[in-house]
């Protein structure tokens, strides 16, 4: 395919889901059971589309060529598909001076490294999800509006980790939140599931709130909204926010009162997206839908678009490092009580819920660091997280396919007996999630530490990395140069104050806690699942074997690729070197913190025996039990109270917001059916009150009607007689 | 006919008389009930127009008055066939000539504009005295079975 320009492949991408969903919702009803074959089609293409475009990527970016010398230089390449919108002639803006803003909103699609993981990511994932909903799916009456929901949430994330304008990112922003509305609300009827799709969509809203000032003050504060340079008609060059011309001045970023208003708002967007602390609160009750789209959606791609936002604007979060640090605050206490709620689920799904909020956070926290370690050690730990978390969210399904619907974990028991594939998968996504060596998740979550590590003991740091095989390059580049970026912001604001070494050194032991109590609740809920007495419910019925194979081969590549994939990106570097190349991490801000490739054995360490701890214990209390006792109210005491309600924060939304606001809208429905209709009735009340009164010359006398005339003529000939006396 | 500038005492004649019967008609129409007199009332009217008329054009000194009454007297006859024949089923309908019998054709919440009911219709015909027959009885006459009631 050497005749196919990039350009036409990265529309292809979103395109052909598009495409699918369409003929998907066309086609549905006659295809019936084999509705899934245009999504199958669509997504798969996209997938082949996405490797093709990753590899020429890397190739683009020096990938494999062993040249690690120079630093790396930004690679993009953007299409423009159509005008959307503009505001004002550009000959009128440059006449104007150059204070004048342009408002100009192309369609345009820009290929880098970050979009490039991402949309295999997506594609990859979403390709997988597909086969196994052709099992998982089979038999029910909504299967077409399934897998059409699906091609569309793919095109729909597509075009949002593509776009290279906020307000085509904010469009497709919407456009995820709305398929994750209707995809938990698949089973619409149940009334659990429609309060769950509303409440998640309702707290989507607050975050697009924040993204939406955000691209107002974007605008105001930059003059234009779109990721790429671009030029007006006579000539002069617009520097997009993320533009090459931008990123190469350092101090091009706004500091200071409005960039921290613009990275909070930001932030307040991916909170919402990504369910971080306090809009966490939608992603549990979000698993009334089906498992599939859970896997999808609620683990792998849409809750990553907030820490997608956070890590391709980088450069504005550096200019403001006190925002930053808000990142990784934020990031480690939703981590940590995650995982403290989580220890207490009985619900398999549940778990697996607070556990992606937990990564999430851990995401968040290694974007906070400000470092390029940092930003690509999330990025990291999101392509390994998609693998096993989808993987086990997949496993889940399978189980409660088998069990019937049935999926608290003190109804069954022993199942690896009767499922053996869906348990050793599980298993090693388990492992890579725990963060046990040598599987994915242990070398992310380890580069995320030592991001950390970085930041809070920071001459220790350097010391280490001097001595690491890079270390004498490692001098040339200053690579410690965000501990000084305080002192060099120009503005600085009261929020700085939290950017201390201090700061992080707390949110470390945070983080290493919370990676304890991840292998405790994954292992908790292994054990309480798959070992011990076989125990099955009575609602599995014939049901209770081994899922068929188009549930079970996704479940087998996902868990291949968990335990291969970490250990691949991390040897060979590839995934660190290729995703320096974007060109929002080619900012010299972000770049001069490049630190050569090492592994911190301290820090292997301390995760590893963190994981163990936590192994360990969930063992002692689970490992081949019966499933059904009170374990952990014995355990916990009066703490099991607390996380169990979640530490009630959906009690405190619903005091604080939710009852005033049924209140107010009581207060309306009354003044409404009162006040109004009252009004509207009122005045339709005139012409019946008229009727009544000019009905009474309806007599049946016809003299009366004679006289009626005969009154009218008079008075005609006595108006003629009186004008003509008077003239 | 030479025109004349003030009313002649024949023209003012002519219309005094013109308008009384025009007033007659009038006040026939609105106060009495039987459908016949009214269309004779009516009638009435429109010769007193015509006098009218024809005085006036005595005044002008000019045809036109004239031949705007023999349009008239047309009319009129028209018109008394169309009433007649309206006259006749309003009385097939109800029995009477009463233009009371209507009276039903109102509001449903306004009163009877005649608060007593009408007297019955005599269906049973008076019966007369008669003489015991004498001599021999004439020819029964063709015509005469063919003569209703009423019509």
């Amino acid at each position: 395919m050497n005749d196919l320009s990039p350009s036409t492949l990265l529309v292809l991408v979103p395109l052909l889901p598009l495409v699918a969903a369409v003929l998907t919702v066309v086609l549905g009803r006659t295809l019936g059971g084999r509705s899934f074959l245009p999504a199958l089609a669509g997504i798969g293409g996209a997938f082949v589309v996405a490797l093709m475009l990753l590899a020429g990527t890397a190739r683009e970016a020096g990938l494999g060529s062993g040249d690690h010398d120079h630093a790396p230089r930004p690679v993009e390449m953007v299409t423009t598909l159509w005008q959307w919108a503009g505001v004002g002639d550009a000959q009128a803006a440059g006449d104007a001076g150059s204070s004048a803003l342009s408002f100009s909103i192309p369609v345009a699609l820009r290929l880098d490294p970050l979009t490039a993981t991402l949309l295999v990511i997506i594609t990859g994932v979403g390709l997988l999800v597909a086969i196994y909903s052709i099992g998982y799916m089979h038999g029910d009456p909504g299967e077409p509006r399934f897998f059409a929901l699906v091609a569309a949430f793919v095109f729909s994330m597509s075009m949002l980790v593509a776009a290279s304008n906020f307000l085509l990112v904010y469009v497709f922003w919407e456009a995820v939140g709305a398929c994750s509305y209707l995809l938990i609300g698949f089973w619409f009827s149940k009334p659990e599931a429609a309060k769950a799709a509303k409440k998640a969509f309702l707290v989507n809203r607050v975050g697009d709130f924040g993204l939406a000032v955000a691209t107002f003050l974007l605008w105001l504060t930059y003059g234009t909204l779109n990721f790429h340079d671009t030029s007006l008609a006579d000539g002069t060059l617009v520097p997009g926010i993320l533009g090459a011309s931008r990123l190469a001045d350092a101090s091009a970023y706004v500091g200071g009162a409005v960039g921290t208003a613009i990275c909070l708002l930001l932030l307040l967007a991916a909170c919402g997206k990504s369910a971080q602390l306090p809009l966490h609160v939608w992603l549990p009750d979000a698993m009334e839908g089906p498992t599939p789209a859970s896997s999808l959606i609620h683990a792998a791609t849409m809750v990553t678009a907030g820490v997608y936002l956070v890590a391709r604007t980088a450069p504005l979060f550096v200019a403001c490092p006190g925002a930053l640090t808000l990142v990784s605050i934020v990031g480690a206490s939703t981590a940590l009580v995650a995982a403290l709620i989580g220890t207490v689920q009985n619900d398999l799904k549940r778990v697996l819920a607070y556990s992606t909020i937990s990564q999430l956070g851990y995401m968040f926290v290694s974007l906070g660091t400000g470092s390029l370690l940092g930003f690509t050690a999330a990025i990291f730990h999101l392509v390994t997280h998609a693998f096993f978390k989808a993987l086990l969210f997949m496993g889940a399904g399978s189980v409660m396919h088998a069990m019937g619907g049935v999926i608290d974990m003190r109804r069954f028991g022993g199942l690896r007996r009767i499922m053996p594939i869906t348990a050793s998968t599980f298993l090693i996504g388990a492992l890579a999630l725990a963060g046990v060596a040598p599987f994915a998740g242990f070398y992310s979550k380890d580069e995320i530490l030592s991001s950390l590590h970085a930041r809070g003991w920071a001459d220790t740091h350097a010391e280490h990395h001097e001595s690491a095989p890079g270390g004498d390059r490692a001098a040339g580049l200053n690579p410690f140069r965000f501990a000084t970026i305080s002192s060099e912001a120009p503005v600085a604001t009261a929020l700085d104050a939290i950017n201390t070494p201090a700061t992080f050194r707390l949110l470390f032991w945070m983080s290493l806690i919370t990676a304890g109590l991840t292998a405790f609740y994954t292992f908790r809920a292994v054990f309480m699942t798959f070992t011990g007495p076989t125990r099955v419910p009575d609602e599995a019925g014939h049901h209770a074997h081994e899922s068929p194979p188009s549930m079970t081969v996704p479940l087998v590549i996902l868990a291949a690729l968990s335990a291969v994939s970490g250990w691949w990106l991390f040897s060979t570097h590839s995934l660190a070197s290729f995703l320096a190349s974007t060109p929002s991490f080619t900012a010299p801000s972000v770049a001069a913190t490049a630190t050569p490739l090492a592994f911190h054995w301290d820090i292997a360490i301390q995760g590893t025996l963190a994981a163990a701890i936590g192994i360990v214990i969930a063992a002692l209390g689970h490992l081949g039990r019966r499933s059904d006792g009170p374990q952990m109210e014995r355990f916990l005491g009066p703490f099991e109270t607390l996380f169990a309600r979640r530490f009630f924060i959906d009690e405190i939304y619903s005091g604080f917001i939710v009852k005033p606001l049924e209140l107010i809208a009581t207060v309306a429905a009354f003044l409404d059916r009162h006040l109004i209709d009252g009004l509207v009735d009122g005045i339709a009340r005139i012409p019946l009150g008229c009727g009544a009164v000019i009905r009474r010359a309806q007599s049946g006398l016809l003299q009366r009607y004679a006289l009626a005339g005969v009154i009218g003529t008079l008075l005609i000939v006595l108006a003629l007689v009186a004008r003509a006396m008077g003239q | 006919m030479t025109p004349t500038d003030t009313l002649s005492p024949l023209v003012l004649d002519g219309l005094v008389v013109g308008a009384m019967l025009f007033a007659i008609g009038l006040v026939g129409i609105l106060a009495r009930r039987n459908l016949i007199v009214m269309f004779l009332c009516a009638e009435l009217m429109l010769q007193g127009i015509s006098v009218s008329l024809v005085s006036w054009s005595r005044h002008h000194g000019d045809w036109g008055g004239h031949v705007l009454v023999i349009l008239v007297l047309t009319v009129a006859a028209c018109e008394a066939a169309v009433a007649l024949v309206f006259v006749l089923q309003a009385f097939s309908r109800t029995g009477r000539l009463d233009a009371a019998a209507w009276q039903s054709l109102r509001e449903s919440n306004l009163p009877r504009s005649i608060d007593h009911e009408l007297p019955a219709i005599d269906t049973v015909p008076p019966r007369f005295p008669t003489l015991t027959r004498a001599g021999i009885e004439p020819a029964a006459d063709e015509d005469r079975l063919l003569e209703r009631e009423h019509v």
